[in-house]
């Protein structure tokens, strides 16, 4: 060696560099020489490829327009989608009432308290209960068809004295008198006659209006027919047009008993949608919707880029997070140190000037390349393959290749926490360690489905801050709603308007935002968290190290 | 550079013990400059105290320096140490050049200045021509070398080998041996371990001879073995005609006795076993009896150990 010649160009950053860079090189080639190391990361190029399939062929397919409200169906099949029915008021699972079906309208009634106990006349009669002395009777008539009483065959009354004194029939039910009177227990039926009401009872009438025509409209009239309706004024708070008109009801008839309200926000507006706006002036907070307003979108344009989205979170999240960061270093980290001491190569090693401090480290830097540079290869593959395949009218989705590197990055602080975790266990158990490896797995991977169920519950969500996936997974979400600020807005529109995408499942928005809900505050906490871990860890692992004999 | 006062390796009072196993016992020892054999039967203690200078294990009482410093707490003494372990394992798949030059780098050398390193030390231990074949097509021999060649790389001033010659064939052996001859005369500090004398004996007159944990003796081997030579000692001959042979023994000074141990073999007995030697080939030639072989059934480790134990009591 040429003590002389190097002298200046030499520093402590060279020297270490040297060092550093033959370690990690060492590490690199070492674990490109096993044949593990393949089959770990062969096993995870097949996971990301299979999912990838999954997506080509989902978007080969296209986003199919979904019946979000599910009102195209026919329930009852009288020819009327359910859309059409809500329209004119009318009851799907009646086939007898449709739309012009005709509709019952009141005429009179006689109250418990009634004075006067008696009408007569030609009506339809609904909760009639009494005696009913007919003229004729309608034995057609069907009001609905659960509860109707054949008029063509009626029981005889058997018992003796007077009804509703001495004697009682079953609800819902009828029997014919010797003297040609019928005894009636809440019934309903059209003829013409006297009824008299039993003291204490109640029975109304009235009479049918004219049937009338009325086209049947296509089932997919009401799919994707009512589309979100916001004219991005942010002042207005009440927004949204009930475009099929089933909040508000071209032709009124009666007060469904599912649809009760068309206030349900209760802002004294029917039929609207209000928008909550942030301090900031520009976020939405929150989306409150009256029932069948806004319920419908158009998939392709809201529901395909939110299924999209929620196919990139959710293999990010399953796939890069909870799957590869959490087997890659089980497979490539854990021996990093222990294996060099059970093989005895470590001697060469440390009989170098080298800190086994500074060793551990680089160590770690050397799996780091290669676990790192795979897992960011594979987003890059996604990102790549996502970004042209994605909705929209861009060649290149360029914010999905953002969203994809960001998924990379997080993925490789989870690789080093998880590294240096399972490299730290090797070291400190060499015998046991890849046995409480696998418990934390185990542990990574329920808090990890905890984190992503728990969405909302801060409960929950404390419970899980006890893993490293969970904040790998914060990361996520932050990061998702930095690079696409839309994404709350998508989130709130399906919960507001009940859009089956999965956002909701899938994504929430960030929690540690210490209160401000601003995502880079989250993002910041948890890549310092996540940094914190791995420091802890291999700060353990060298005092651990520096203080073991090595036989 | 440490004060020339200071020897290269300075042990203490050194003890280290394996839970109630005695590894090494209040050893002390300075070392410095030459060749020195460190001898001792397996289990002696050789690598316990080898791994104790390489910083490998913490003495449990006294101490331990390399060029004054203690190599447990700091590591700077292996700049200046080339250490080749008892271990068999080597990266298989590294070839030759690529080992010595990857561990040449953690001495902070560039990648440049390693390689050339490389390339001159594996000339040096003679694999030249193998340097980028793969260490998993190497013989034992060559193992061997590749490993002293790793110690070699940055020329240090203390070379410690633990077994080197373990498992050679003899081309092997005789190859490594002028390798630690020569850095012994280029004026390094050497230190290099073996169970059988014979092998020592080729390498230095300079030994220390360990035996269950304790420094037995330390000096010149030839004092040592002078003193051995002294006492009884049996040269094994053999022959077809024994009788005809020990007739024409017997008759001479340095033997007092012989004796006849199965068909075909003769041993003498002698007290100056280096007298004897030196009438064994006149004598031979003299009775026209044809040899088949002659050894030293006393002339090894075991009974130099035998010879110093009980001299002890």
């Amino acid at each position: 060696m040429d003590k002389q010649g190097r002298g200046l160009s030499e520093t402590v950053w060279t020297r270490l560099d040297r060092k550093a860079g033959a370690i990690t090189e060492l590490t690199v080639r070492q674990l490109r020489h096993r044949m593990s190391t393949w089959v770990v990361l062969g096993v995870g190029t097949l996971l990301i490829l299979m999912l990838l399939a999954f997506y080509v062929d989902a978007v080969r397919d296209g986003f199919e327009p979904i019946d979000n409200d599910g009102d195209s169906e026919d329930w009852d099949g009288d020819g009327y989608p359910l859309g059409q029915e809500r329209k004119y008021g009318t009851d799907d699972w009646d086939p007898m009432q449709y739309p012009g079906s005709g509709y019952y309208v009141r005429d009179g009634e006689v109250h418990w308290s009634d004075q006067n106990r008696t009408h007569s006349g030609n009506q339809t009669w609904i909760d009639a209960t009494g005696i009913f002395s007919p003229i004729w009777i309608d034995e057609e008539f069907q009001y609905n068809r659960w509860d109707d009483v054949d008029f063509s065959d009626l029981d005889d009354c058997t018992q003796n004295g007077e009804f509703g004194v001495d004697w009682w029939i079953s609800w819902g039910d009828a029997c014919q008198q010797s003297n040609g009177d019928i005894a009636l227990m809440s019934v309903n039926f059209r003829g013409e006659g006297t009824l008299r009401v039993l003291e204490e009872y109640y029975s109304e009438w009235g009479h049918f209006t004219d049937q009338y025509y009325v086209e049947p409209e296509p089932a997919s009239n009401y799919i994707d027919e009512d589309d979100i309706d916001w004219d991005g004024n942010i002042l207005s708070s009440s927004q949204g047009f009930d475009d099929d008109g089933d909040c508000l009801r071209v032709d009124w008839i009666e007060l469904d008993f599912w649809f009760e309200e068309d206030d349900s926000n209760r802002n004294g507006i029917p039929c609207d949608v209000v928008w909550i706006i942030g301090s900031d002036g520009e976020t939405i907070i929150d989306i409150r919707a009256d029932e069948n307003v806004d319920e419908d979108p158009d998939d392709e344009k809201l529901s395909g880029e939110s299924i999209h989205r929620v196919f990139i979170i959710a293999v990010g999240k399953i796939a890069f997070i909870m799957i590869l960061s959490i087997f890659l270093p089980l497979f490539l980290a854990l021996g990093l140190v222990r294996d060099e001491t059970e093989n005895g190569t470590l001697h060469y090693l440390l009989s170098k000037p080298i800190h086994r401090g500074e060793f551990i480290v680089y160590r770690i830097l050397g799996y780091l390349l290669i676990a790192g540079s795979f897992v960011l290869l594979m987003s890059f593959l996604m990102g790549i393959f996502t970004s042209l395949l994605g909705p929209g009218d861009s060649i290149i989705r360029f914010r999905d290749i953002l969203i994809w590197f960001a998924i990379g990055l997080t993925t490789v602080l989870a690789l080093t926490a998880y590294g240096a975790v399972f490299n730290t266990l090797g070291l400190v158990s060499p015998k046991y360690g890849v046995y409480i490896a696998l418990i934390i797995g185990v542990w990574e991977f329920m808090m990890a489905v905890l984190t992503l169920i728990g969405g909302g519950s801060t409960t929950i969500q404390y419970a899980s801050s006890l893993s490293i996936s969970h904040w790998a997974l914060q990361l996520v979400d932050s990061l998702v709603l930095i690079i696409w600020p839309d994404t709350l807005t998508m989130h709130l529109m399906a919960e507001a308007f009940n859009l089956d995408t999965g956002l909701d499942v899938i994504w929430s928005p960030p929690a540690h935002t210490l209160e401000t809900g601003n995502p880079y505050v989250s993002a910041i906490i948890s890549v310092v968290i996540l940094s914190l871990i791995t420091t802890l860890m291999i700060f353990l692992a060298q005092s651990v190290f520096k203080r073991r004999e090595i036989m | 550079m440490t004060s020339k006062s200071t020897p290269t390796v300075v042990i203490d009072h050194c003890s280290k013990w394996y839970g109630n196993v005695i590894g090494i016992n209040d050893v002390s020892l300075a070392i410095d400059g030459g060749v020195t054999g460190i001898l001792g039967p397996n289990g002696a203690g050789k690598s316990t105290l080898f791994k104790l200078l390489m910083g490998r294990l913490k003495p449990s009482g006294g101490s331990v320096r390399l060029f004054g410093i203690d190599p447990w707490e700091s590591t700077s003494p292996y700049r200046r140490v080339g250490y080749v372990s008892e271990t068999e394992k080597l990266y298989d798949w590294m070839t030759g050049h690529d080992f010595v030059s990857t561990l040449a780098r953690l001495h902070g050398m560039t990648r440049e200045e390693a390689s050339a390193r490389a390339e001159h030390v594996l000339e040096f231990v003679g694999l030249s021509d193998v340097q980028h074949k793969e260490i998993g097509k190497y013989s034992k021999g060559m193992r061997q070398r590749i490993k002293i060649a790793h110690a070699l790389v940055h020329d240090p001033d203390l070379i410690i080998l633990d077994e080197p010659l373990h498992g050679c064939d003899p081309i092997a052996r005789t190859s490594i041996m002028s390798v630690i001859r020569d850095l012994g005369a280029q004026g390094k500090t050497v230190l290099v371990s073996s169970h059988i004398l014979d092998e020592i004996e080729r390498i230095t007159e300079q030994i220390v001879i360990l035996h269950n944990g304790r420094l037995l003796a330390l000096g010149n081997l030839h004092a040592i073995r002078d003193l051995l030579d002294k006492h009884p000692h049996r040269i094994l001959i053999k022959t077809e005609k024994p009788r005809e042979l020990a007739s024409s023994f017997i008759i001479e000074d340095p033997v007092y006795g012989v004796r006849f141990s199965g068909e075909g073999a003769l041993e003498i007995l002698t007290n100056d076993l280096s007298a004897a030697h030196s009438i064994l080939p006149r004598v031979i030639v003299n009775s026209g009896v044809k040899i088949n072989s002659i050894e030293n059934p006393d002339d090894n480790l075991e009974s130099l150990l035998k010879y110093l134990v009980g001299g002890d009591n």
